[in-house]
């Protein structure tokens, strides 16, 4: 009987640990985890201060500039979508809003010029 | 839709720093030969800074809420990726490929057998035969009011060679390339003899009568061909286009949209 008592006490306490780190990974934090489970390694990611939100961070993936940013909501990831691609600038690239985080592509190098890279950037992202 | 497509190049973005504007687009497309060439395959939205040019691309893409969306055959361009052959003229669920939630149809005029990178959705209006779809519902009036217009997009894809689909099977009743409505007026056929008349300027026409069957292309872009009174007539106003058989993999409709 003992136990059965601490096999499942281990078992309830193992799955508090999972529970509390799922709701620890911010909106970023995903979009980096799906990259890399898809074989996408970007470069650390380093806090930016930009017109796009207040929670921000860019990166690189190869010679893609990237840009994630964390909203309080979806709509509010949405609504910022437009000042993402300002900060993309004048080059090929993308904005796009998945649930609260937004993800920003630039490839300002011209480095994907048929955007493979880039397609697979926003389409491991997580909805 | 005629209206859609006349916005068509005013799809730019944020206006930027500097002389260049982002012009905005969905779904893959081919690249400008000034840029390479071949095909951007970033399916969701995205921008670029160079829009569209001539009046082969007012042909080949329509807008999409300011994005330009291409209805062309992008193998035609060099794309490499999954594919679906359909012949003949259909509509496009936009929405069904790009993922939002648009429930406007946009139209493809090309004639015969081509790609795209999409199948259709699920549902009545298409019929698949021979590894190819056939659209057999209802066309809309915007599919037939912009269609003396799009046409043209024939005239485009004539001198493109590249491997096209090859579709053998005879088509299923009701598909559209072989209703009277859309053949007529500047043709008439009437079996056993092939009756074409009254060509306008710029049409070119294939009539193929395999008797008992029965088929009849009509294209626009080349010298008018004037046939009367013959058994059977074959007229073709074509470049050579090495055709092989080309796989086509299908999902049976269940297709959601690309870049989700």
């Amino acid at each position: 009987m003992r136990t059965i008592m601490v096999v499942i006490a281990a078992v309830a306490l193992a799955a508090c640990s999972k529970s509390g780190s799922d709701k620890s990974a911010t909106p970023r934090d995903k979009v980096l985890e799906a990259w890399k489970a898809g074989k996408i390694e970007p470069t650390a990611m380093a806090a930016a201060q930009v017109a796009v939100g207040k929670d921000c961070q860019s990166g690189r993936v190869e010679a893609i500039d990237v840009l994630i940013c964390n909203f309080a909501s979806p709509a509010e990831a949405k609504a910022a979508e437009d000042a993402g691609l300002a900060w993309v600038g004048q080059a090929t690239g993308a904005s796009q809003a998945r649930g609260p985080a937004l993800v920003v592509v630039a490839d300002r190098k011209k480095s994907d010029p048929n955007g493979r890279l880039i397609n697979s950037l926003l389409k491991l992202a997580p909805p | 839709m005629i209206l859609a497509v006349g916005a068509l190049g005013l799809a730019a973005g944020p206006a930027l720093a500097g002389n260049a504007k982002q012009v905005r687009y969905i779904g893959i497309h081919p690249l400008p030969k000034a840029e390479g060439g071949g095909i951007c395959y970033i399916e969701g939205p995205h921008v670029h800074i160079y829009g569209l040019s001539g009046d082969s691309d007012k042909l080949q893409y329509r807008d999409h809420h300011g994005a330009n969306y291409f209805v062309g055959d992008p193998v035609a361009y060099g794309y490499d990726g999954e594919r679906y052959a359909y012949k003949g003229h259909h509509p496009i669920h936009v929405a069904a490929v790009v993922g939002d939630d648009d429930p406007a149809d946009v139209y493809c005029y090309i004639n015969g057998p081509h790609f795209h990178y999409f199948a259709p959705p699920e549902g009545p209006d298409f019929k698949l035969a021979g590894d190819a779809y056939f659209y057999v519902g209802e066309p809309p009036r915007a599919y037939v009011e912009a269609r003396p217009a799009m046409m043209k997009i024939n005239a485009v894809y004539q001198p493109l060679v590249y491997t096209r689909p090859v579709v053998e099977i005879d088509a299923p009743v009701g598909w559209i390339g072989a209703r009277a409505e859309f053949v007529a007026p500047a043709v008439v056929v009437a079996p056993p003899a092939a009756a074409i008349v009254a060509p306008r300027a710029g049409v070119s026409v294939e009539a193929h009568i395999p008797a008992p069957s029965l088929h009849v292309e009509v294209g626009i872009g080349l010298p008018g061909v004037v046939v009367h009174e013959r058994p059977a007539v074959i007229v073709r106003e074509r470049p050579v286009i090495i055709q092989e058989r080309v796989r086509v993999k299908h999902d049976n409709g269940r297709h959601r949209g690309h870049w989700k």
